[in-house]
């Protein structure tokens, strides 16, 4: 009897310690614990910001402009100021889409840094992007633009 | 006596299918446009902008795509004008058609200077001309 309710015991010790060797803790950025019991699945992360082939991925930017000095009248600031935004909200989605070029050189003379220079560059052609909203302020346009991304757009 | 037009009902028929003839195939074949459009931004400003319309000299290749644009016309032939006139619509079309960007950068000693320049390549266009309404629709290149 006595060694039989040993037995058992060791049993439940072991079975015990099987069943936590299988489950895996993944922590999530948030410091929430996810438990997985098969050991198999990932972390349940948000993945908004991904292009899969069911869902599409849109891309929104502000881009900024300003109105030239010398403008004639305040719509006429206000047509340049826009132009100028559209200008930057492009530069801004080809950026996010395609990436982007950098280049930088520092000058070191004397052990000082007499120049320090960074070149960034992007080229892309940008299709089908949308105004969403356009707001100006004080000399300031600013335009949203968005873009929907859809994996049939670029070729396997 | 009969007259040397004698045959005055066949030559008014005839007369009247060549004008019908040549009426139809100027219905039928819309005019062709070529155009094209720059922009360019030098620190957040615009400086310069171009728009080149020019009628096509030759017939364009390709084919139609499905995205057009149909403009309000007040009895003007000038495409150039009716586009003017219509400016919002006509970028937010050029927005659809796409455009290249082309973007530089230089931060020199923390002191930023940016350019950039939006294009529109040659295109040619279909250009419907009627009554009260322009159709303009963009004719995709097969090397494009």
């Amino acid at each position: 009897m006595k060694y039989s309710l040993i037995l058992v015991a060791l049993l439940g010790v072991a079975s015990f310690a099987a069943d936590t060797k299988d489950q895996q803790m993944i922590s999530t950025p948030s410091n929430v614990v996810v438990v997985c019991p098969n050991g198999n699945c990932k972390a349940d992360k948000k993945s908004d910001n991904v292009l899969t082939a069911k869902r599409d991925l849109t891309i929104s930017v502000v881009g900024q402009g300003v109105a030239p000095v010398n403008t004639s009248s305040p719509a006429q600031a206000y047509a340049l100021a826009k132009r100028a935004a559209i200008a930057d909200a492009y530069r801004l989605i080809a950026e996010k889409v395609k990436g982007v070029r950098i280049d930088g050189q520092d000058l070191v003379k004397n052990m000082m840094v007499e120049r320090s220079t960074v070149r960034t560059s992007v080229e892309a052609m940008v299709r089908n992007a949308n105004i969403v909203e356009t707001t100006f302020k004080e000399g300031l346009c600013e335009v949203e633009m968005e873009i929907t991304l859809s994996r049939s757009q670029f070729p396997q | 006596m009969r007259s040397r037009d004698g045959n005055h009902s066949f030559t008014l028929s005839i007369s009247t299918i060549i004008f019908l003839l040549f009426n139809s195939s100027a219905l039928l074949f819309a005019d062709e446009y070529l155009i094209s459009y720059q922009s360019s931004i030098k620190d957040a400003t615009l400086y310069n902008e171009t728009l080149l319309i020019s009628k096509a000299m030759q017939k364009c290749q390709g084919e139609t795509i499905d995205k057009n644009l149909i403009l309000k016309r007040d009895k003007k032939n000038d495409l150039k004008k009716i586009l003017l006139a219509n400016r919002e619509n006509f970028d937010a079309f050029l927005e659809k058609i796409g455009l290249y960007v082309e973007h530089r950068e230089e931060t020199r000693n923390s002191v930023n200077h940016s350019f950039t320049t939006l294009t529109l390549k040659t295109t040619c266009f279909k250009v419907d001309f009627n009554d009260n309404f322009v159709k303009i629709t963009p004719l995709e290149q097969p090397n494009r």
